[in-house]
């Protein structure tokens, strides 16, 4: 795989060549002294980082409905939010034309709800990929840290080289505006591909324990960067129903507990977002209740991804699985 | 909910598509089959029809077991309908095996002409689920 | 909201096993029923005046009936509450006859049932919406397949009627089976000179297209406007035709699929075809022995065809009274299970052959030796209880009708069903033995299961009669249940446009959601399900609607 050594001052030429163009924006991580997090940068990149050990939400969020044309984006971010936006881009939730997605090897990240403040990050690249920092269960069990999805990637080799590497024609237009040679790139990655996750297997009673405290506040719908739709259709009465439709409800059936509907809730959400799923914990961060939805929304969808050998985000053209089908196939599924 | 958890009969709840197995559904009734008064239908126009939602709700509300029943590949009145059901079902089977309650949804083939087949069906289902919930 | 629900005894049929009054109770006590009615039979006269005059008696805004399952009687009763002022749409039929009387025996269970089924009537009724029928003009022309004697029969009455006929034939010329048969039972006829008389009428037809040696390739369109091309040996044709009448006959069993008989191993076995074609080209003489086995590929499970095959009694009489007749001294024992002669005259023309010395043994017979000297035919006699060997000169095999090869592609360019035999399904065994679960596709003669000649005759002309009714009209009315997209819920994700399979679904660029095409439409609802927030939703079939029936049968009643 042929791609170019990324040392810091191409970062910048890089980049802020993207940005001299009128209307272009980039979309990363900001780092100053008090903070960082996901910021869009106009005109330079200053105070840009690469990669960013917190995690508040997951950056595809900001700019689902992109649907102007001619507007030029890059977003240098993580694995699982570039997969996420490969996912949108399929949902035509976004203008693919004038977008580049560039991935970044990940070292995993920690809650911001966990840690104290953001002060004193690491000057150097290679002090974030130390074991010690403590991680969400997210990240220890993420099945693709390595920058190697979206239209092209930033890895970092054995000896902590940067590189930066395309996957797809518009990547290679970009890199190409960068001076350096095509060189063959290391095989020896400081981040090695992850083992294939572990088939996950619960029961409906451990989620409904885990679901008592669940107060129905519909955070980690709305925090989820694949959960797309304008109109929820838990915000209608149909599966949740309230007031009028509520009482209805209870005076057909008898007795209900409150929040009514919390299984169903998360039951049907997990099969909507099963095959667009990126396992990125948005959902768990967003929770005031500190349910542990990654474990359940997670290892769902990578059983059905399995099922079709689909991996959300993993390439622009494989289709959804639930809008296509092979005539031959699934026979175990009849009964 | 709660009551009809404490129910003993067994509930199963089926979509079954009007050209095929709805219609061997009036086939059996016509020729006088029996099976489980626990077995009630909707109609459907295909399995297509069936969203995945549906079943989660009724098993959630309290359905013993749910079966999709269309009709066999290649046979769709809506040409492909049903490969499209049979994705969904197979992604819904997985993820109820997740949470450790397979068995409590099927897939049937039955064209309009299968009344013994549909009975046979969901007799064998009502019967198993039975047995499990013992 | 104003609900009435009738509740239909059909005689003894639902009141027997369901608790008419224990139903009549329960749903009074419910909120929004206007009234609960119930009456002997709801589709007779006195049922149907019940509903219309509580419908204009009492404002019903919904119409519940709890009767037979809905394919029967729906027009009857969607016109009824049309009549009386109620949008048909708002009607909900609950089966309580086909899925739940017959086929529960409890009484206490079946009646739970009931109102379950009933409940889940009421609650999906509640999202119904009034709809409107889509006219549309329909083609007044029909599409016959398969140019027998049924085919010919169907295309002469409907030409004569004034429709544009496309007869369609796969072989070179028209007639089928009966062009082959020498001896038409019981007019003593030749089926070639039968066939030429009715060839000679409808090529007098200016209406008649005939197409031989064609085949049909593609298929598409609705009731009145069928889409069909057709490859003939100039190439192909397309045509529109209002409706359709497949009449592609049979196949005639091959006796080769049971080896032990040494059909096309011996010359000196033949079918009773063959024997119809050419009488003379057979080892037959003075004093010849001839053995005649009934049942051949007919009732018959070990190869699948565990039907009777109707024709093949009379035919194999047919042929032992021919040779009686034409081969002196000759000796001729037919090998029966039982003999059927069911059409008319058949019984008494079984007694004359007898009469004339032909001899029945009812026998199963397990192998067929050619030898020099004759073949030998090993079997019992069922009635003595013995095991035989017999010598003859000549075995005649009477081959019963097993489905036309052609069927499975037929069935599946046209999207109709085939039975578990793989002939046709008709719509109704009883009421409506032509129709197929398509409007305006019919099926007619051997195709849809062993049939005579009269018979096929018969099916072919009531089809014809059947389409024509349809056609008549000049105008036809679509289900209105098709997609439709919410603008404002659409998030344009455009996962609908992809599985559709019909292509009706189009992506507005501009406005970024969906649109449905509604022409395209094929009214499946895949797309409904397909869509996350149900955007796009299929009229008649709304979420609401099916989620308030799945609470129907899973609450406690």
């Amino acid at each position: 795989m042929k791609g170019k050594e990324l040392k810091s001052r191409d970062i910048d030429s890089l980049f802020n060549g993207f940005l001299r163009d009128e209307g272009s924006i980039i979309l990363g991580f900001k780092k100053d002294t008090i903070t960082i997090g996901h910021h869009v940068f106009k005109g330079n990149i200053k105070d840009f980082s690469l990669i960013n050990p917190f995690f508040n939400a997951n950056g595809a969020l900001y700019f689902r409905r992109l649907f102007s044309k001619g507007s030029r984006l890059l977003f240098v971010l993580r694995p699982c939010e570039i997969r996420a936006y490969v996912e949108l881009i399929k949902l035509t939730q976004m203008e693919r034309e004038g977008m580049i997605a560039i991935s970044v090897d990940c070292p995993g990240t920690e809650s911001v709800k966990e840690t104290k403040g953001m002060t004193s990050l690491p000057e150097d690249i290679r002090d974030y990929f130390k074991e010690d920092t403590p991680k969400r269960w997210a990240c220890i069990n993420c099945r693709e840290k390595r920058g190697v999805v979206g239209d092209g990637g930033i890895r970092l080799d054995k000896d902590f080289n940067m590189w930066i590497i395309p996957y797809t024609e518009k990547g290679e237009a970009l890199i190409a505006t960068l001076e350096g040679e095509w060189t063959d790139v290391p095989q020896d990655m400081a981040i090695k591909q992850d083992k294939e996750p572990e088939v996950f297997k619960t029961d409906l009673d451990m989620l409904k324990k885990d679901l008592s405290k669940c107060i129905l506040c519909m955070n980690c719908r709305d925090m989820c960067p694949v959960c797309y739709c304008v109109d929820c259709v838990f915000n209608t009465d149909e599966y949740l129903p309230k007031g009028d439709a509520l009482l209805n409800k209870i005076l057909r059936t008898g007795e209900v507990d409150l929040p009514q509907g919390k299984e169903l809730f998360h039951l049907i959400r997990m099969y909507h977002v099963s095959q667009t799923c990126v396992g990125c914990g948005a959902c768990e961060e967003a929770c005031p209740q500190g349910i542990p939805l990654t474990k359940y929304f997670k290892g769902i969808s990578e059983r059905l991804q399995g099922l079709f050998s689909y991996m959300s985000g993993r390439d622009f053209n494989e289709p959804i699985p639930y809008t296509t089908f092979k005539e031959d196939e699934l026979k175990n599924a009849e009964d | 909910m709660a009551e009809s958890i404490k129910n003993k009969n067994i509930e199963i709840v089926g979509f079954a598509c009007s050209y095929c197995s709805f219609k061997a559904s009036e086939m059996a009734g016509s020729l006088r089959m029996k099976y489980p008064e626990g077995v009630k239908l909707i109609e459907v126009p295909c399995s297509s029809r069936v969203d995945p939602a549906f079943i989660i709700k009724a098993l959630i509300e309290g359905a013993d077991g749910v079966f999709v029943a269309g009709c066999h590949p290649g046979d769709c009145h809506f040409i492909k309908g049903n490969y499209y059901t049979r994705r969904k079902i197979a992604a819904l089977k997985e993820m109820f095996n997740a949470f450790s309650i397979d068995g409590r949804l099927r897939l049937f083939w039955v064209s309009a002409s299968e009344a013994r087949r549909f009975v046979d069906k969901v007799t064998d289902m009502y019967n198993n689920i039975k047995e499990k919930k013992k | 909201m104003r609900i009435g629900i009738f509740i239909c005894h059909c005689g003894h049929n639902i009141k027997s096993t369901v608790d008419i009054e224990g139903l009549k109770g329960h749903f009074r006590e419910m909120v929004n029923i206007a009234c609960v009615e119930d009456y002997p039979f709801m589709c007779s006269e006195p049922g149907q005046a019940l509903i219309k005059s509580s419908i204009e008696r009492l404002g019903l805004d919904r119409v519940i009936i709890a009767a037979c399952t809905k394919t029967l009687h729906q027009d009857m009763f969607k016109n009824l509450v049309r009549d009386a002022g109620l949008n048909p749409f708002l009607l909900r039929r609950v089966s309580i006859r086909e899925h739940c009387s017959w086929t529960g025996e409890d009484k206490d269970k079946n009646t739970k049932k009931a109102m379950r089924l009933i409940r889940a009537g009421i609650y999906s009724s509640a999202h119904y919406e009034p709809l409107e029928e889509k006219q549309v003009e329909v083609n007044k022309s029909a599409l016959i397949l398969g140019g027998g004697i049924s085919g010919m029969s169907a295309a002469a009455f409907l030409a004569r009627a004034g429709m544009d006929v496309y007869l369609v034939e796969k072989e070179d010329e028209l007639g089928g089976h009966v062009r082959r048969v020498g001896d038409v039972w019981p007019i003593r006829e030749r089926g070639r000179d039968i066939i030429e008389g009715m060839v000679k009428e409808l090529k007098t037809l200016d209406n008649v297209h005939i197409f031989t040696s064609s085949r049909l390739v593609s298929f598409g369109g609705s009731f009145g406007n069928y889409e069909a091309v057709i490859k003939t040996k100039d190439g192909e044709i397309s045509i529109t035709a209002g409706g359709v009448i497949v009449a592609i006959g049979f196949t005639a069993f091959d006796p080769s699929v049971k080896p032990e008989l040494q059909y096309g191993v011996d010359k000196r076995v033949v079918t009773t075809l063959e024997f119809e074609e050419n009488m003379d080209d057979l080892p037959l003489k003075e004093g010849s022995r001839v053995a005649i086995l009934h049942c051949i590929g007919s009732r018959d499970d070990t190869i699948g065809r565990p039907y009777c095959s109707r024709i093949c009694c009379i035919n194999a009489i047919k042929t032992g009274e021919k040779i009686k007749n034409h081969i002196k001294d000759s000796y001729v024992e037919s090998f029966y299970m039982d003999v059927r002669s069911h059409p008319r005259g058949g019984e008494e023309f079984y007694e004359d052959t007898q009469e004339k010395g032909v001899l029945f043994t009812r026998a199963n017979i397990s192998e067929v030796i050619p030898e020099e000297r004759g073949v030998i035919l090993r079997g019992e006699d069922t009635l003595l209880g013995m095991a035989f060997e017999r010598e003859f000169d000549l075995v005649i095999l009477s081959v019963g009708m097993s489905p036309s090869k052609d069927n499975h592609e037929i069935a599946s360019l046209l999207k109709i069903t085939l039975d578990k035999d793989r002939f046709f399904l008709e719509a109704h065994p009883k009421l409506r033995p032509y129709d197929t679960a398509l409007k305006g596709i019919f099926i007619a003669g051997t195709c849809s299961g062993p049939k005579d000649m009269e018979e096929s005759i018969n099916h072919g002309r009531a089809s014809a009669v059947k389409l024509y009714g349809l056609l008549n009209l000049g105008y036809a009315f679509i289900e209105p249940f098709v997609a439709y997209v919410d603008p404002k819920r659409c998030s344009g994700c455009r996962m609908c446009e992809q599985a559709c399979v019909a292509k009706a679904i189009k992506f507005d660029d501009n406005l970024h959601i969906v649109k449905v095409e509604e022409a395209a439409c094929m009214g499946c609802g895949l797309c409904n399900a397909t869509c996350p927030s149900s955007a796009i939703a299929l009229r008649g079939y709304k979420d609401t609607m099916i989620d308030d029936e799945i609470s129907a049968l899973t609450e406690a009643v």
